[in-house]
């Protein structure tokens, strides 16, 4: 095991504990009873499974998993059920991005489930958003031109 | 006609029976080329599923292609979805060959020409769901051989092609 795993997966963790937050603000802004509502549910509580995956992979690696921070600032005021899918599709986004760092792990396991969930959250991303991306994850500085 | 003078072929002729046993082989495969190596060592697994990925995308550029030659006429919004996906296996492609330092093994400048009978939106469409999930997860299948930028770049692209299914599923008229 190399120094980088238990980096690559606490800043990981970080990003499922900002998107159980997220999720909450999500939520509270969608109409009860929507298929909006039922679909955040089912993402905020995937993320809470991922969370505590990430969790686990931590501890079995001798690391203290990071907790969660109390509140997290959102990138942009979410002030109704338009900004609140823009705000899952955005942090679906950074989760995927997050994910992408263990991609980069030499360790086979670790590689795959990171590539697992950069898939996962691309899917989410797009059923809020409505639309694709070329590129889930990868920052745009980071590809060629 | 002789003048005297020894024909080519008696030189030859003359210079083989009159060499050494051992040089007779060297003569001979001067014919074909010498063996000097052997045959080139095939490339790194790495540069396998590169030239891979890029054959694959070629084939699904040319695959909405065909698609889009085969979509029933004026049905405006699948042309315009399949036009942005295929836009999107553009890019794919782009930055897989800018991965690529040595000429691919099998260089396919011109894609396989895919032709696509005019059909039904949903049968089309259908075709191409299954051809983007298929692709995805053999990108994510050939994660173990790359390094980590390549691993990167693969998976976003395996992450972008899994979600043009459901794009491609809720377009008017796709099969539910």
């Amino acid at each position: 095991m190399t120094a980088a795993v238990v980096p690559a997966l606490q800043s990981t963790l970080a990003a499922e504990h900002s998107a159980c937050y997220g999720y909450g603000v999500v939520g509270a802004h969608l109409a009860v009873g929507s298929a909006a509502l039922s679909a955040a549910a089912e993402d905020w509580i995937a993320h809470q499974r991922a969370r505590d995956a990430l969790t686990a992979m931590i501890s079995d690696r001798g690391g203290r998993p990071a907790p969660s921070a109390v509140a997290y600032e959102l990138p942009f005021p979410v002030t109704s059920a338009t900004t609140a899918a823009q705000l899952a599709a955005t942090m679906e986004d950074r989760v995927a991005q997050a994910y992408l760092t263990l991609v980069a792990l030499a360790e086979l396991e670790l590689r795959m489930f990171g590539a697992e969930q950069v898939r996962t959250c691309a899917l989410r991303a797009e059923s809020w958003r409505g639309s694709t991306q070329a590129f889930p994850g990868l920052p745009p500085a980071s590809l060629r031109r | 006609m002789t003048d005297g003078t020894p024909s080519r072929r008696a030189v030859l002729g003359a210079a083989v029976r009159g060499a050494p046993l051992a040089a007779v082989p060297l003569v001979l495969a001067a014919c074909r080329g010498v063996q000097v190596l052997g045959s080139p060592p095939p490339p790194p697994a790495d540069i396998r599923a590169l030239s891979a990925a890029i054959t694959a995308e070629e084939q699904m550029v040319a695959a909405y292609s065909a698609a889009l030659g085969g979509l029933p006429g004026g049905d405006t919004a699948a042309v315009l979805a399949v036009r942005t996906v295929q836009a999107e296996h553009a890019a794919h492609l782009l930055q897989l060959k800018s991965r690529l330092i040595e000429p691919a093994p099998h260089p396919s400048a011109t894609p396989r020409s895919v032709t696509s009978p005019p059909g039904s939106t949903a049968s089309i469409l259908q075709g191409l769901e299954q051809a983007e999930q298929a692709a995805s997860d053999r990108l994510l299948g050939q994660l173990h051989a790359l390094p980590p930028a390549l691993a990167q770049l693969f998976a976003s692209i395996a992450a972008s092609e899994a979600t043009h299914v459901p794009y491609l599923q809720q377009i008017p008229g796709a099969a539910p």
